[in-house]
């Protein structure tokens, strides 16, 4: 019994690397807007109001990074003082209270965008500026300014292309730094920007079509600029009828966009995305809704996995089976089926904890893994 | 260099093979091709740029914003009745100081002063000297004067402007937008008490406001001694402060000591004066942009304010135009030509549409008649020229109201609009992140909204000038063939030196133009009081008397020496040609429109200048007709001929001795402005001149 349950972590630790298996765990949005100057008040409000409503959606402010290239609310020329408005009637105010901006003003260029994507920052960057995503996240990254065929403009100093962001993704991909990964894009000629992109899981959808600029919705005569784009303001009219708990798809929100009101059209690259987009939340990624894992206390679900890693994964494959039929034994009813099936990570860890729980003497367990573990390690020596 | 080398070689191989023809370039067999057909292409190159310049009203292209940043327009006037009514209450103060007292000391300074700082600017008041300027041939091109403050001045006369400026709230101080409105504070007009209080209104406005990034001056000039001085003597304080307590701040009851406020770089200025009644039914705008040089403020400014005044303020806006040309009838004909023209065009192809009614190329060349001819003169067409010359993008804006001044109920109206103009203009130079410079500094305005960019124009004057160096070219080779003739000893006959002699007389002459350029600054200083016409009496007589000097001096320069000494007349007019391009090339870089205009007077008269005694002799009509033609365009080139002409073609007659007083006024208001114009006369045009005045009287 005891090799029996050693197999099983082995082939627990086995399950750990193969992406498709992961279970949803966390949900990232990065939202970031590229350009400087009075006149792109409306960028600011763009990300201001995303910001706003996947914060209403449930992502909580340290799971956002939010990159702003100026500073509209404190301009000279703002005739409302550290106050952002992404509709003429001046009723909700964008720059609140809780706003947290991780990188501003200049802080925002390509690199540091790269940066986030990828992880690779410097050692002296906070935790609240990094992408601290991990092979189960859900990732929104939301990006507007003014972009052009394959690249988008960063503080009107560098540019983004469409390679940079491509090679971005895939070095997450290999960093397994997320599950899913939703890129929205509202610039002029946004599809053109995901032309490059390979990895798998990533859904993209831009405001504009190639040689198809993305316009402004209104203007605000008062604070004398335009303060929303067309693409982002429909989209936040979608999002402003839902709640937390609506179940709307990722296709409801795709059909929403009417190339009219747009005066462009919306694009969706979907080859890269397995999933059904009919079956998909919009929450997903614009939201934060997680399933609840029932445990007995606090922590105890995690306490396996401290010894997982201590142990050597040479497991042959045909163990997972056994695996299975053990998960399939513990099944009550047909109900719980659907469930553990959409999980079968948190099942299994809960077994693993319910067989451990059953064992009298775990001292011995430990105690025999250390043994093989030496066994083990005796052999390949001597073997070298 | 690769294929540089494999030509090399090719040629080796070619010429060791001993094939004696070794093909050239198709660069240079098409530089001999033109040279060796030049009396051809010189005509038709010369008629292409004439064409050229008569088809540039089609081309002219809608005026458009470049700059994102300004957005005009885009925000809505915050202007009330209560800024208005503070305009009002100005005006009718002064209107009523003007009723009860005459006109003396600063009273009327102090009251604008009172309403600026009631407002919450800052106020201060500027004493300056009215002495204009002075011509000194080193500065021309030297930047603005540094108007030193003297120190035996008089407080007999001298000028005091109020400024008031009002801080940014949340600005960062670094820029300011300049108004500007001119007023004379002793004779003071209803018209002019006007646009003092469409300043006011806007002021109070832009005293309270969230929104400025950049601090807003409101100056108000002493107009007693012209629109241009005083504005000038504010910015020479503005940007050069003087540390050194001059005597005129203690004249006076007002105290000026030490009160001299800025702020920041300036941005953009607009200079708003209010004159005359309009006459037609709208309220009319004159937009004048044109400063010293032929230099004009950025397009977008114009833009914006047209944009604005068309759209916004509903104002008939105009620019200069030379209303002469509206009823000349040769014009009319060649727009109607234009127009079937572009009618036959379209018909072929509905593509091609640019032909426009013959009514709008009229319109179109009477502006840009006036534009060329402004920028040509360098002479600034108001107070908005000081501001150039510290590279502030300026203009005037001349507004004039359809009713008369003391009309009441249109006054309001009138505040509210003229106010919303600048309030908009203002508002977007305050949008702007940087300088004006996205759209075009090299311009020509064919209308308010029509303009024709450097690109375009440059063409027409190139095609002018190309003529030159080809016919330079072949009579080079003529002349030496020539040569290679005549002398008998040809050890002597030194080949690539025989244009020497030639430009020896060319150097002479234009020597001699830069000594009558300078000689007017020595006439001015020749004790006492003469009138202009003894002046240009005086400069007349030492200039002929230079001239014999030099042909005394240098032979062979001279037209009347013998043969024997004399040049070849070709090699001779080689070299003038080849001056004559040099120079409008130059000037062509200075001020594009001197040397357009300049070109359409020489490169005729260079091309034509050929020897009257041979025609004479050969008693051709061919060379009888090119004698007389050379002689008419020597005299139509003339400058002081040139100018009786152009005087009466504005329509205005100057006949005898009375024409050399007005031109001796004339150029000396061309060098009071630093116009590099003066120097093109002088250096380029008078010596050029003059040697097709020795070709045409050439022994040979």
């Amino acid at each position: 019994m005891k090799i029996v349950i050693l197999v099983m972590l082995l082939c627990y630790s086995f399950a750990f690397s193969s992406g498709d298996t992961t279970i949803h765990t966390n949900n990232w949005a990065v939202l970031v807007c590229t350009s400087r100057f009075w006149f792109n008040y409306r960028h600011m409000a763009n990300t201001l109001s995303l910001y706003r409503t996947v914060k209403r959606l449930g992502i909580p402010d340290e799971r956002i990074i939010l990159m702003l290239a100026d500073d509209m609310a404190c301009n000279a020329r703002n005739e409302y003082p550290a106050q952002v408005f992404n509709n003429e009637n001046h009723k909700l105010n964008l720059y609140g209270d809780n706003v947290e901006v991780d990188y501003r003003g200049y802080e925002v260029t390509v690199e540091n965008f790269l940066r986030v994507l990828t992880g690779r920052h410097e050692n002296a960057v906070p935790r609240s500026k990094r992408l601290l995503s991990d092979e189960g996240s859900h990732i929104l990254l939301y990006m507007t300014g003014h972009g052009g065929d394959e690249f988008l403009k960063f503080q009107d100093a560098e540019e983004l292309q469409s390679h940079d962001l491509a090679d971005a993704v895939k070095q997450m991909k290999e960093k397994r730094r997320f599950k899913e990964l939703m890129i929205m894009v509202d610039t002029c000629q946004a599809a053109t920007l995901f032309n490059q992109l390979q990895s798998p899981g990533v859904l993209a959808i831009g405001s504009s079509l190639k040689g198809e600029n993305s316009y402004s919705h209104h203007l605000d005569s008062d604070v004398g600029v335009s303060v929303v784009d067309r693409f982002t303001y429909y989209t936040l009219a979608f999002f402003e009828r839902l709640n937390i708990y609506d179940n709307a798809s990722l296709n409801s929100l795709f059909r929403s966009y009417d190339p009219k009101l747009l005066m462009s059209t919306a694009y969706y690259r979907t080859d890269l995305y397995q999933p059904h987009l009919a079956e998909v939340p919009v929450t997903n990624f614009f939201g934060s809704v997680m399933e609840t894992i029932h445990t007995d206390s606090v922590y105890k679900a995690f306490s396996s996995k401290t010894s997982n890693n201590k142990i050597n994964s040479e497991m042959p494959v045909n163990q997972l089976s056994e695996h299975d039929e053990l998960q399939k034994a513990n099944i009550p009813n047909d109900e719980l089926k659907t469930e553990k099936q959409k999980c079968p990570y948190t099942q299994m860890r809960v077994d693993l904890h319910e067989k451990l729980e059953k064992f009298e003497n775990v001292d011995t367990v430990v105690n025999l893994g250390i043994a093989v573990m030496v066994f083990v390690v005796m052999i390949s020596s001597s073997l070298l | 260099m690769a294929s540089e080398k494999r030509d090399k070689e090719e040629e080796e191989v070619k010429t060791d093979d001993g094939s004696p023809k070794i093909k050239p370039r198709p660069i240079v067999q098409l530089g001999i091709f033109l040279v060796a057909h030049s009396p051809v292409f010189s005509v038709v190159f010369s008629a292409a740029g004439v064409l050229a310049l008569l088809i540039l009203p089609l081309l002219a292209k809608n005026t458009y914003i470049s700059e994102n940043a300004l957005m005009p327009g885009s925000a809505r006037s915050m202007l009330s009745n209560r800024d208005v009514s503070d305009g009002s209450k100005l005006v009718k103060d002064i209107k009523n100081y003007w009723l009860n007292h005459e006109g003396q000391g600063v009273e009327v300074q102090k009251l604008i002063g009172k309403y600026m700082s009631d407002m919450g600017a800052e106020v201060y008041y500027q004493k300056f000297h009215p002495e204009g300027n002075q011509f000194h041939p080193l500065h021309f091109f030297s930047g603005p004067d540094s108007y030193t403050l003297l120190d035996n001045v008089s407080c007999a006369s001298y000028g005091v402007n109020v400024a008031g400026i009002i801080r940014a709230p949340r600005g960062d101080g670094k820029e300011s937008i300049v108004l500007v409105t001119p007023y004379d504070f002793i004779n003071g007009g209803d018209y002019e008490a006007l646009s003092l209080g469409i300043t006011s209104t806007l002021f109070s406005l832009l005293a309270r406001v969230t929104w400025l990034s950049k601090d807003i001056i409101w100056l108000v000039t002493d107009s007693r001694y012209g629109d241009y001085r005083p504005v000038a003597a504010w910015l020479t304080e503005y940007h050069s402060p003087s540390f050194k307590v001059s005597d005129l701040l203690k004249c006076g009851e007002l105290n000026t000591a030490d009160t001299f406020r800025r702020a920041g770089t300036v941005a953009a200025a607009l200079v708003l004066k209010v004159d005359g009644r309009s006459e037609r039914f709208e309220d009319t705008l004159s937009i004048y942009a044109e400063a010293s040089n032929g230099q004009m403020p950025n397009l977008d400014l114009i833009n914006v304010v047209n944009y604005l005044a068309v759209h916004r303020q509903g104002f008939y806006v105009k620019v200069e135009k030379v209303v002469s040309l509206l009823s000349s009838s040769w014009l009319k004909i060649i727009g109607e030509i234009f127009e079937a023209v572009g009618k036959l065009a379209r018909t072929l192809n509905p593509d091609w549409n640019f032909g426009i009614p013959a009514a709008d190329y009229l319109e179109g060349s009477a502006t840009l008649a006036s534009s060329l001819y402004s920028q040509a003169l360098g002479i600034p067409t108001g107070p908005h020229g000081a501001f150039r010359d510290y590279q502030v993008d300026a203009i005037t804006l001349k507004i004039s109201p359809r009713f008369p001044p003391d009309s009441k109920t249109r006054q309001h109206d009138f505040f509210l609009r003229g106010a919303r103009l600048l309030e908009g203009t203002i508002r977007s130079v305050n949008n702007l992140l940087e300088k004006f410079h996205q759209s075009f500094f090299l311009y020509l305005l064919t209308s308010p909204s029509k303009f024709i960019s450097v690109g375009v124009y440059m063409i027409a004057f190139a095609l002018l000038v190309a003529p030159l160096p080809m016919v330079a070219a072949s009579l080079y080779i003529e002349g030496c063939k020539a040569l290679t003739k005549s002398t008998d000893n040809p050890t002597e006959n030194l080949k690539s030196w025989k244009w020497l002699d030639a430009a020896k007389q060319v150097f002479a002459l234009h020597l001699l133009g830069f000594i009558v350029t300078l000689l007017p600054y020595f006439i001015c200083q020749v004790p006492g009081q003469h009138s202009p016409r003894n002046r240009s009496i005086m400069w007349g007589t030492t200039s002929s008397s230079l001239l014999l000097i030099t042909f005394a001096i240098i032979p062979g320069c001279s037209p009347f020496s013998s043969r024997h000494h004399g040049t070849n007349w070709a090699v001779l007019k080689s070299v003038t040609i080849s001056a004559a391009f040099i120079g409008l090339c130059l000037m062509s870089i200075i001020n594009f429109a001197t040397a357009e205009i300049g070109a359409l007077l020489l490169v005729p008269t260079c091309l034509m200048a050929q020897p009257i005694k041979p025609a004479l002799r050969s008693r051709r009509i061919k060379s009888l007709l090119g004698a007389f033609c050379s002689m008419v365009l020597l005299t139509i080139g003339f400058p002081v001929m040139f100018f009786a002409i152009s005087k009466g073609l504005f329509g205005e007659a100057v006949v005898g001795l009375s024409l050399g007083g007005e031109f001796w006024t004339w150029l000396e208001s061309l060098w009071a402005w630093k116009s590099a114009t003066y120097l093109y006369i002088g250096m380029v045009h008078l010596p050029c001149w003059l040697l097709c005045l020795c070709i045409l009287f050439h022994p040979s």
